[in-house]
This record gives C-alpha cells, sequence and structure tokens, in this order.
C-alpha cells in the first residue's frame, strides 16, 4: 500500500538511525556523545601509542627509560575516566527513566510473537490480525529460488498485514509471545523489546509525521528468526479511523459456513498449507526429522479427523494452536488437504461447519463482534446466578491467561485473586481498577460490554475460594463506562 | 602431597640422567602427568578446535557473503553459530589458555610441575571427550543444537535428540575446567620457589590464578543452569516454564551470572600474556605492577555484579536497568587502567617488533576499540538499539579474535623457540601478523555499521541494504580463515627445526630478568626445577 510512496530498498548507512520519535533521539543523541567520548580518548591514547613506537624504538637508538610506576599519573587516568562515566550517566539515566513510563498512554495494542509472525491486538477497539513474512520475499528466500533479492521490493522488510497506528498519539505496547521469546525492533522508534512467553513488558511510542517503518524479530527464536520482519504504518487520524472501520468490517465478515465440495477444500486447502504449515512441515510434507514431523504417512494425519482438528486448533507441544489464526473454512480446507496430499489418500474430508464447531468462542474465526457497540442500550439487571454464570465464560475468554483457571495467578507477574485484596476489598476500587488497568493488568472498560464487564466482576468476588457476597448489575457499570474518556476509535461505531 | 613432591624432587636430584622421562609412542601422550606434555596436548588440541570451529565460521560467511539463502537451510545455519561459538569458548580459547597456564606457570614460579598432575592428565582427557560428544550432536537427528550458545529455553527445549548429549558435554566440559582451575590454585598456592611471594609472581600466573577462582565460583552454576534445561524436557519440571509457574528470563539471569565471568576467563589471561610480552620487547620494567593485579581483580570482582546488561532489553524493572547500567559503566575504569599501563610501558621503551610484540601492540588497540564499543553498550537506552545486532557481534568478536585468539598467537610466538628449541621463522611470522591484522578488521569493522544500520545477528539472510558491507566482512573472513594456515605451517615447521638457528636460553634479549623460564634450556628438560631455583627475577615488579 505504501509500496509507491517510497524507494523500494532502504540505501546502506554507516551510523545509527535517528528515528522519528523523541526517544530516538534521544537515543541517538546519547550514542553519538558516548562515541565522541570514545573517540576522543581512542586519539589520545592511539596518539601517545604510536608516537611512542614510532621514536622509541631500538633502531632508532632509543635508549629504554627505567620508571615503572607513578601513583600520581595512576590517580589521575583513574579519576578522569570516573567523571567522564558519572557525566554520561546523567543524560543516560533520565533517558531511560523517560522510556519506562508508559503512563498515560492514548492506546495500547498487544504485542504477541509467535514462531515465525506476529500477532496484534489493538485492546482499545477489538482488531486482531497476524502479521506474517510478505508472499514475494519468502519465495524469494528458499534456497535454489532463483530469484534476485534485490529484485523484490523491501526483501525481507515487508508483511502480509502491517501494523497501523495513528500519529500524534501515544501508544503503549505491551509484549508477550506464544512459544519461545521473540523481541520487537522497530529502528526508527529507538528501542527494542523482548516478547516472553507467560510474561508481559511494555514499551511506548508516539510518532509526530506519517510513515512507514520496518524493522524485525532481534532474539534468536528457531530456524525462521530471520524471516519475521515488522512494518509499521504511522497514519493521521482520519486515515487510521478510515481503516479503522475498513478493518473492522472486514473482520465482521467471518468465515464462509457453506458446504464445500471434496475437491474444492483440496485444491484451496493447498494454499493455505504453503502459507502456513510448509515452513515446519516443509512443502512436501516429509517434516524436520526430530524436530518437525512428516505429514506424509503420519498417525494423526491418518487417524480419525477429529482428533486431528482437534490438534490443529488446540495446538500440542511445539505445534501452535491455529484455531487462532485460521477461519474455520481454510481450517477445513487444511486439514481435508493434508488427509488427501503430500503422500496420504485418507479419502475423508471435513466441513467448516464441524470445524467452527469445534473452535474455541474467542478464536479470530469468531469474528470478533464490535465490542461495546451497544453503549447506549439499556441493559437489563441480571439475577446473582445468571452473573456468575455469566462470569465464568467472561473470565474463561478474559482472565485466565494470566491470573490462571482457579484464580492462582503466576506469582509475581500476575496476583492470585484468590484471596486479593483488592477482590475482597472495595467493590468500587476493584471496577475501578478493572475499567482503566493499572500497571500490567489492561483497562477492560472499553472492551467489554457492561453485562459482562459486571458479571466478570461478581464472579471473581464469588468464586474462584472468595466469598464477599456482594455483587454489581450491569447498569451500574454502564454508567461507569459512559463517564470514561472516550478510546480513540470507538467513537466512529 | 607437598611431601611426596618432596620425595619425587630427591628422587631426581639423585639420578638426573636416568630413565625419567616420557613414555615411548602413543601411551606417553594418553597417560601423561607431565605438566609440559599436557599443556602441548591442550594447544594442540586448541589449535585443532580454532580450525573446526572456524571452518563453521566459514560456512556462515559464505552463507552471509550474498543475500539470498545459497548453500545451508536456515536452521543449519543456526546450528553453525551456536557450535561455532561453543567450540571456540570451550574448545579453543579456554582450552588454549589451559594449554599455556600448564606449560608455564610451574616454569614461572620455580615448580617441578603441576600440583596434581594425575587429575591434570583427566581434565584434558574429559575435555576431549566433552568436544567430541558436541561434535556429535552435528550428526544427530534433529540436528546440533541451534538455540544459540547461551542455550535458551523454550527454544533449546525445541532441539531434537541432540539436547541431552549437548547437556551431558556441558557437564563434561564443566568439571573439566573446575578440575584444571583447581589445579592452577593448588600449584599457586603451594608450589612456588621460595621468595617467590604473590606480588613477586608474573603476571601471567596472577591473572591466571584469579580466572581459576572465578571458574570455580561460575561453572558449577552454568551446569546448575543446563541440568534445569535438562529436568525441564525429560522430568516435567517448570524451571523456565511460565505455564508451570516458571519463568524462561530466570534462566537468562542464572545463565549471564555464569555468561558474564565466564567471558572475563577468556580475557583476564589475555591481559596476563600481554603484560608478560609488552615488557621484554620494550625492554623496560612493566608499568604500575600493582596497580595491574589489583585492576585485574576489580574486574574479576564486577564481572559477578553486572550480568543483566546481557539482558537490559529483557523487560527488568527500571531500578535493576538503572542499577546493571552504572556497575557496568564502573568496569570502565579498572580496564582503562590496564590500557593506560600497556601504554605507559611503551613509552621510553627501546621497543622492537618481533611477531609477539606486534600481536600484542595489535591486541591493545583492537581490544581498547572492543572496550569503547563495550562502554557504549553499557549506556542501557542506547543498547536498546545496539542489543542483539551485528553491532553486538562486532563488539565481542573485537575482544575475542584479535583479543584473545591474538594473544594466543602471541604466547605461541613468544615461548615456541623456548618450548622446541628452534627459532621460527620471523618472515612469515610477520606475514601471517599483518595478514591477520587487516583482514581482521576488513571482517569485523564493517560489522559495526551493519549493526547501527539495523541488522539483527543470528540471521541467516538479509535485507539488501545490508549487502555490501556483508560481502566485504565476508571476504577479510576469507582471508583471515586462510591466512591462520600460515601459523600452522609456523608451528609445524618450527617443531621441525624452524629457522636451524640454535636458540638461547633467554631467546630474547634480556628477557631473563622478566621470568624464570628465560634461565632453563631452550628446550627445557622433561622435568624443570626439581630443585627450587634460588634467584627471582624482579624486572616486572
Amino acid at each position: 500500500m505504501a509500496l509507491g510512496l517510497e524507494t523500494a530498498q532502504a540505501e546502506y548507512k554507516l551510523n545509527l538511525m535517528q528515528g522519528v520519535t523523541k526517544l530516538s533521539h534521544d537515543v541517538y543523541d546519547l550514542h553519538m556523545l558516548i562515541l565522541w567520548v570514545c573517540v576522543v580518548i581512542g586519539i589520545l591514547v592511539f596518539g601517545a601509542m604510536f608516537y611512542s613506537i614510532y621514536y622509541h624504538r631500538k633502531s632508532k637508538g632509543h635508549q629504554a627509560a627505567q620508571f615503572h610506576e607513578n601513583t600520581t599519573v595512576e590517580i589521575i587516568w583513574t579519576i578522569i575516566p570516573t567523571l567522564i562515566l558519572v557525566a554520561m550517566a546523567i543524560p543516560a539515566t533520565k533517558t531511560l527513566l523517560e522510556m519506562d513510563d508508559v503512563q498515560d498512554s492514548d492506546m495500547s495494542i498487544k504485542v504477541t510473537g509467535w514462531q515465525w509472525k506476529w500477532e496484534y491486538d489493538y485492546l482499545d477497539n477489538g482488531i486482531h490480525f497476524f502479521s506474517s513474512l510478505d508472499e514475494a520475499s519468502n519465495k524469494a528466500r528458499q534456497i535454489g529460488s532463483g530469484i534476485d533479492p534485490r529484485s523484490v521490493p523491501h526483501y525481507l522488510l515487508n508483511v502480509d498485514h502491517p501494523l497501523v497506528i495513528p500519529t500524534k498519539k501515544k501508544i503503549r505496547f505491551v509484549f508477550t509471545a506464544a512459544d519461545v521469546l521473540h523481541s520487537w525492533w522497530v529502528p526508527d522508534f529507538g528501542w527494542k523489546k523482548d516478547a516472553n512467553p507467560g510474561f508481559i513488558n511494555e514499551a511506548w511510542t508516539y510518532i509526530e509525521k506519517p510513515g512507514t517503518f520496518r524493522g524485525q524479530c532481534t532474539e534468536l527464536c528457531g530456524k525462521d528468526h530471520g524471516f519475521m520482519p515488522i512494518v509499521v504504518i504511522a497514519m493521521d487520524q482520519p486515515d487510521y479511523d478510515a481503516w479503522v472501520k475498513k478493518t473492522k468490517e472486514e473482520a465482521q465478515k467471518g468465515p464462509s459456513l457453506e458446504n464445500q465440495s471434496h475437491d474444492e477444500l483440496v485444491s484451496k486447502g493447498a494454499a493455505i498449507y504453503s502459507k502456513n504449515c510448509s515452513t515446519c512441515h516443509l512443502p512436501d510434507g516429509k517434516g524436520v526429522p526430530g524436530a518437525f514431523p512428516a505429514i506424509g504417512g503420519s498417525a494423526v494425519v491418518k487417524g480419525d479427523i477429529n482428533a486431528q482438528a482437534n490438534l490443529i486448533i488446540n495446538g500440542k507441544g511445539g505445534m501452535p494452536a491455529f484455531g487462532k489464526m485460521l477461519k474455520a473454512d481454510e481450517l477445513a480446507q487444511v486439514i481435508t488437504y493434508t488427509r488427501n496430499a503430500l503422500g496420504n489418500t485418507v479419502g475423508d474430508e471435513i466441513q467448516p461447519k464441524a470445524v467452527q464447531e469445534m473452535l474455541p468462542k474467542t478464536s479470530a474465526a469468531a469474528a470478533k463482534p464490535a465490542v461495546v457497540a451497544e453503549k447506549a442500550a439499556p441493559v437489563a439487571d441480571m439475577s446473582k446466578d445468571e452473573l456468575l454464570a455469566l462470569g465464568q465464560t467472561v473470565y474463561t475468554s478474559n482472565c485466565v491467561s494470566c491470573h490462571q483457571a482457579e484464580g492462582q495467578g503466576n506469582p509475581p507477574m500476575f496476583p492470585a485473586l484468590k484471596g486479593s485484596a483488592v477482590v475482597t476489598g472495595d467493590i468500587n476500587k476493584q471496577i475501578d481498577l478493572m475499567l482503566n488497568g493499572k500497571g500490567m493488568m489492561p483497562g477492560f472498560g472499553h472492551s467489554l460490554k457492561a453485562a459482562d464487564f459486571a458479571a466478570v466482576v461478581t464472579f471473581t468476588r464469588n468464586a474462584l475460594g472468595n466469598s464477599v457476597n456482594d455483587l454489581v448489575q450491569p447498569s451500574t457499570i454502564q454508567k461507569l463506562q459512559a463517564e470514561m474518556p472516550a478510546a480513540n476509535d470507538d467513537d466512529e461505531d | 602431597m607437598s611431601a611426596a613432591v618432596a620425595e619425587h624432587d630427591d628422587h631426581h636430584d639423585d639420578h638426573e640422567h636416568h630413565d625419567h622421562g616420557p613414555e615411548k609412542g602413543l601411551l606417553r601422550w594418553i597417560i601423561t602427568t607431565n605438566h609440559k606434555d599436557i599443556g602441548t596436548l591442550y594447544l594442540f588440541f586448541a589449535l585443532a578446535m580454532f580450525f573446526v570451529g572456524g571452518t563453521m565460521a566459514m560456512v556462515i560467511r559464505a552463507e552471509l557473503f550474498e543475500p539470498g539463502l545459497q548453500f545451508v537451510q536456515p536452521q543449519f545455519f543456526n546450528s553453525m553459530t551456536t557450535m561455532h561459538a561453543l567450540v571456540m569458548v570451550f574448545g579453543a580459547v579456554m582450552p588454549g589458555f589451559v594449554g599455556l597456564a600448564n606449560w608455564m606457570v610451574p616454569m614461572m614460579i620455580g615448580a617441578p610441575d603441576m600440583a596434581l598432575p594425575r587429575m591434570n592428565n583427566m581434565s584434558f582427557w574429559m575435555l576431549v571427550a566433552g568436544i567430541l560428544l558436541l561434535s556429535t550432536t552435528l550428526f544427530m537427528e534433529g540436528g546440533a543444537p541451534a538455540g544459540g550458545w547461551t542455550l535458551y529455553p523454550p527454544l533449546v527445549l525445541q532441539t531434537g535428540k541432540a539436547l541431552p548429549f549437548a547437556i551431558f558435554s556441558v557437564h563434561l566440559l564443566g568439571i573439566s575446567s573446575i578440575m584444571g582451575a583447581i589445579n592452577i590454585i593448588a600449584t599457586i598456592f603451594n608450589m612456588r620457589a621460595p621468595g617467590m611471594t604473590l606480588m613477586k609472581m608474573p603476571l601471567f600466573v596472577w591473572t591466571w590464578l584469579i580466572t581459576a577462582f572465578l571458574l570455580i565460583a561460575v561453572m558449577p552454576v552454568f551446569a546448575g543452569a543446563v541440568t534445569m534445561l535438562l529436568t525441564d524436557k525429560f522430568f516435567d519440571t517448570s524451571f523456565f516454564d511460565a505455564a508451570g509457574g516458571g519463568d524462561p528470563v530466570l534462566y537468562q539471569h542464572i545463565f549471564w551470572f555464569f555468561g558474564h565471568p565466564e567471558v572475563y576467563i577468556m580475557i583476564l589471561p589475555t591481559f596476563g600474556v600481554a603484560s608478560t610480552i609488552i615488557p621484554v620487547f620494550a625492554r623496560k620494567p612493566l608499568f604500575g605492577y600493582s596497580s595491574m593485579v589489583y585492576a585485574t581483580a576489580s574486574i574479576a570482582f564486577l564481572s559477578f555484579i553486572v550480568w543483566a546488561h546481557h539482558m537490559f532489553t529483557v523487560g527488568m524493572p527500571i531500578a535493576g536497568e538503572l542499577y546493571f547500567m552504572y556497575a557496568t559503566m564502573l568496569i570502565a575504569i579498572p580496564t582503562g587502567v590496564k590500557v593506560f599501563n600497556w601504554t605507559a610501558t611503551m613509552w621510553k621503551g627501546a621497543m622492537t617488533f618481533e611477531t609477539p610484540m606486534l600481536f600484542s601492540i595489535a591486541f591493545v588497540v583492537l581490544f581498547t576499540i572492543g572496550g569503547f564499543t563495550g562502554l557504549m553498550m553499557s549506556i542501557a537506552p542506547s543498547d536498546f538499539q545496539y542489543h542483539d545486532t551485528y553491532f553486538i557481534v562486532a563488539h565481542f568478536h573485537y575482544v575475542l579474535v584479535p583479543s584473545s585468539i591474538f594473544i594466543l598467537m602471541a604466547a605461541g610466538y613468544y615461548w615456541l623457540p623456548k618450548w622446541t628449541g628452534h627459532m621460527y621463522n620471523e618472515k612469515i611470522g610477520q606475514l601471517h601478523f599483518w595478514l591477520s591484522t587487516i583482514s581482521v578488521n576488513i571482517l569485523f569493522f564493517p560489522q559495526h555499521f551493519l549493526g547501527l544500520a539495523g541488522m539483527p545477528r543470528r540471521i541467516p539472510d538479509y535485507a539488501v541494504q545490508f549487502a555490501d558491507w556483508n560481502m566485504i566482512s565476508s571476504i577479510g573472513g576469507f582471508i583471515f580463515g586462510a591466512s591462520q594456515l600460515l601459523f600452522l605451517y609456523i608451528v609445524i615447521d618450527t617443531i621441525k627445526g624452524g629457522t636451524g638457528e640454535k636458540v638461547t636460553n633467554e631467546v630474547w634479549e634480556d628477557a631473563h630478568k622478566h621470568g624464570l623460564e628465560w634461565t632453563l634450556p631452550s628446550p627445557p628438560p622433561y622435568h624443570t626445577f626439581t630443585t627450587p631455583p634460588t634467584v627471582i627475577p624482579t624486572e616486572h615488579v
């Protein structure tokens, strides 16, 4: 989309890029400062050394002096570097503190690293997608592809779905990973941050002008570590709003659950296999013994189709859960394909509808409804049992990944809810914390419906080992939500 | 033990010219307990591994010669970077310095042998077993470890059949290193000649003493970390698995608590050799002997409290970031003292530039460049940009290749005439020096540019704006690799007779003032200092 606006390959550079944010400029200034300090010390030390090498040589008849210590000199060359270091530490500390301050952000994006793609969740408006290496680079990068990388625009630095963000907004990123360690780096922003499975990291950026910024994963994450680039497109607010609208409309379409013919399933499945499966299981399905099992002749693929579908949807060990990444029709196609190609001839098929029923409710295939759409519509009161039942579902899809199924949490990062001072304390304080978030806890005020919100609050206070025995009604939450400052994107809905 | 040694000594005094030469044939090298033989074994093993690890580096540089994948699949490329590092660290640099310690520490302190000669033999052969076991993983199902030499989980747990073998080989290498370290400490503390007080020891002995303590302190930590990997993989523990209440970042803390002292294990003996060679060729005592000792000790101490600067981007609390930034910056002070002292040692000397001196001077200059980039990386906000890019690759190769490796070369040229009794070919030595020094800079200097421009490390393929400098770097790499064949030639040629020139006991002008080894014949007899020397050289203190 932005390809036409710039040259298709970046120029080579010698020095650090200044980048496009205040933070990246501060980092650049620090870099230049310490570089010049090193250059000056280098000139002095190497100057003295080479002077000595030239003049104090035996072949010139120089007689060796015999001095071997001088306390004054040694104190001087201990004190001066110390002072230089203190002088360096001051601006470095200042920049570090500023980078650490993610408070008062305008919006949050959750970034999840996968082998070997990035998942982006816009926490404020529910937009969600995966971003992986673009098709052209992927073709060219295979051994013996015969394609000159120089002919591919932004070779290895281009993706299928770039991350789109607005300009002039403080954007908070939260990072985690689904499998192994990754690290998210866009040099123009001035930092990189590791994405660790089971843990959350934070960082922020604020971009003044629209533009396209490219980066890569920088923590070794397996064989295709070099092939999971990052592309961020910053747009002015009106363009961004239009993008949000368009993206949401597309997401709402959802999968086609129409029955498809056997041949159609197989032929469409081939493309899905090549995009999603062939990196590990290889294009011919032979796999990599010891690491990635072969598809051809596999007991799973040749066995019960529902068991295979279940494994693909929910993942197992190194196999990621594709229920989150692919839609029901795509899953049906690729499952049918593997059973009837790559050396397998099982002869059966699975239809999108059957897959849809197996999918967990929060998956991408379930086509996230536009959240908080009916802000203004009045909501009815619910009984405590209704709240608890609904709360259980909401808890399972929104809270368990951090606070765990039994509410035991994952200390020290994720506090236990069982016996938590917040949950067993003043209900209004708990609601406030959940609406607005705090530290790593995201604010749910914009992403949960009033009824869901009330239900999950009630659930946490009366289940998971707690028995406060109070509840909150959706109408109360609705009022509080109405008072919240609007999130960037929801006011369009 | 001391009684046994004393008895041994007496024995030799009585029968100096009897049957106490080495065993004949191959068995000599397998069962030897002689420090010189074991030193030779270590040095040859290190040289062999230098070429094995170097071959892997050539595979890496060949693949990176041009954008696009030409020769190897990404998984194998990752195995190459991982194995290159493990082989170079545990197979080449560390054994190289242990070999020097075996040969030189007893001769420098006037001792007849190492304190624990049988353990000495065992630690060498465990090293061989460990490295061989590691090498076999290349041929296993799923390939050799490919998660980087740091073996970070969860990625390393995706290794195929090789994982338990690699972990066991790390255990063997660790036990070997610990036994070697115990031996060096026992030797230095118990077997110094009368009058060889601690503050009269050559700096090489001092730096090895401190290094040995580092080894004993951190090797068990590494062994513990990899054992936890093993139980996580095979025995359902969850030390590093968040889903079971563990923490993958915990591994990084444990690893770097080992890893940072580990990099100083490779550089402190380097400092020691440089401090030994430079004064001899400057014909001047080492400047600031005691400050060198204290600086080495300070660096060793600091190495234990700075580990998380390898993890600035991992997501630490701000207080942790600040602390590790300040602590890391402090390292520049004792390191600076060392560089200033070497410069002051050269100042107003009467220098000559034989190959050992050339390599030592190149070390001081190029190590300082590596130190500068290290200082830059200590600035945490800047490190957010540098981290895991080729800038880091350039940094640590500057402090390993033209530092540790160059000093191992310098030590080779410096002591080969002593060890063999023959002079090496100075012309070819200087050719080797110039080819190495020029090519090592062509190889690694452009990697600074690549990293700053945004090229991540450990990638088999790259965006085309990185193409030019990668090609230049690869060309430098090929020249550097080929140049090292000259060193192999020189070593063999010198053993066979070299220039044919008969070398004196002290080999280098007035060297006897700088170290006890130069008071011995060249080559030294199989057993030396069976009676302790009476005159202790003090030129260096």
